[in-house]
């Protein structure tokens, strides 16, 4: 049996990649401290700051929230109801039971008054959902936080998040994409600074998080994301940690310690849409143009046409 | 022997040989991995050495999710 190294009790956690065995009680208060850290290191932000936190009612983001709060930062929630059926009644209910229980702010913005439902969307429009759904998600949350007077977005993306984009990208040595990964994009031109104090952890020590502080989330996956390109790199990903315990992690810092400045040299000129106003590096941006190609096709469609 | 496996949102009933399977052998089973999945009786998270015995119910918590990249 593995004991605690903290108090001797018996351990409930060990993570390999740190060499490290807790009882619940420290394990909670390492990852509280590992949050507190990630938040300073990368200069995220400070407690006078107004945080809105993204949630979709899955464990990284609501763990994050827990965790904010827990710490005494002041995060109000942001639910983006995408309209995915029983999933986003599922997921909705959950932000919404955890933020009654704590007594914390929850909005909810929902895509069909905006737009229409992912799953509306889908039938006119031929790429992935994810890849719409994500572009959409991005463009509401800054739009809203930016008209509430939020300081910070911050979201759930995890190491195993991170890493895998990080692959991905280097796999298709996607410059552009590479140089914008990072924990924290500066606020500026119509941009409302986002940051991810959840990167140095694992989707299992999140949800290892969030099952120990009796955290209820939606377990099951949006069902968009079936045969999604990214589990297929967090596995080939876990098939290294097995083997080498700390590779994510060493891979996605080394990124950010010694590649991750030197692309740095591009600036990226942004201007408002002259349709919506907000920014963008076109003159018209995706969110608007997609709208564009959407909505007639979808108001042909409906029956009442 | 079976064990009841309560797998995001389902309930499985899985078959093993003998009177008791390992925690490591469950998760083969389902074909998950440690790095990402754990197993979970009661209130307690289980150690990949653990066993779990006839007629027992668990529950296995998977934490890998996905998207488009």
């Amino acid at each position: 049996m593995r004991r605690c190294q903290r108090c001797g009790q018996k351990a409930v956690v060990y993570l390999p990649q740190h060499r490290l065995s807790l009882c619940k009680e420290h394990y909670i208060e390492w990852y509280l401290k590992r949050v507190e850290s990630t938040i300073r290191e990368f200069k995220m932000f400070g407690k006078d700051d107004r945080v809105l936190v993204a949630v979709s009612g899955g464990k990284d983001s609501l763990s994050l929230w827990d965790a904010l709060c827990r710490l005494g930062y002041t995060a109000d929630g942001l639910y983006i109801d995408l309209g995915i059926g029983e999933y986003s009644q599922r997921s909705r209910l959950a932000c919404e039971r955890f933020a009654k229980e704590r007594e914390l702010e929850l909005y909810v913005l929902e895509l069909r008054k905006e737009i229409a439902t992912i799953p509306e969307i889908k039938e006119v429009e031929s790429r992935p959902a994810c890849s719409f759904c994500g572009q959409l998600k991005r463009y509401y949350m800054n739009r809203f936080a930016r008209e509430k007077g939020y300081h910070v977005i911050a979201t759930g993306h995890n190491l195993d998040d991170e890493s895998a984009t990080l692959l991905s990208n280097v796999l298709s040595w996607n410059m552009g994409y590479l140089s914008r990964q990072f924990p924290v994009l500066l606020e500026g031109d119509g941009f409302v600074r986002k940051v991810k104090p959840l990167v140095k952890f694992t989707e299992k020590e999140n949800a290892l998080y969030a099952f120990l502080s009796g955290i209820e989330y939606v377990e099951e996956e949006c069902p968009f994301s079936e045969g999604a390109s990214s589990i297929e790199y967090k596995k080939t990903l876990a098939q290294m940690e097995e083997k080498s315990p700390g590779t994510k992690l060493r891979f996605y810092m080394d990124f950010l310690r010694r590649l991750h400045p030197i692309l740095q040299t591009q600036e990226v000129e942004l201007r408002p849409c002259k349709v919506c106003g907000e920014p963008t590096t076109a003159e018209v941006c995706s969110v608007c143009r997609l709208k564009e190609r959407v909505i007639p096709k979808l108001l042909s469609s409906s029956p009442s046409s | 022997m079976r064990v009841k496996v309560s797998y995001r949102g389902q309930t499985l009933e899985l078959e093993f040989e003998g009177e008791r399977v390992r925690v490591g052998e469950l998760l083969k089973a389902l074909g998950l991995s440690r790095e990402y999945a754990f197993v979970v009786k009661g209130e307690d998270v289980l150690e990949e050495k653990d066993t779990i015995v006839d007629g027992e119910s668990v529950r296995v918590i998977n934490a890998i999710s996905g998207g488009y990249i």
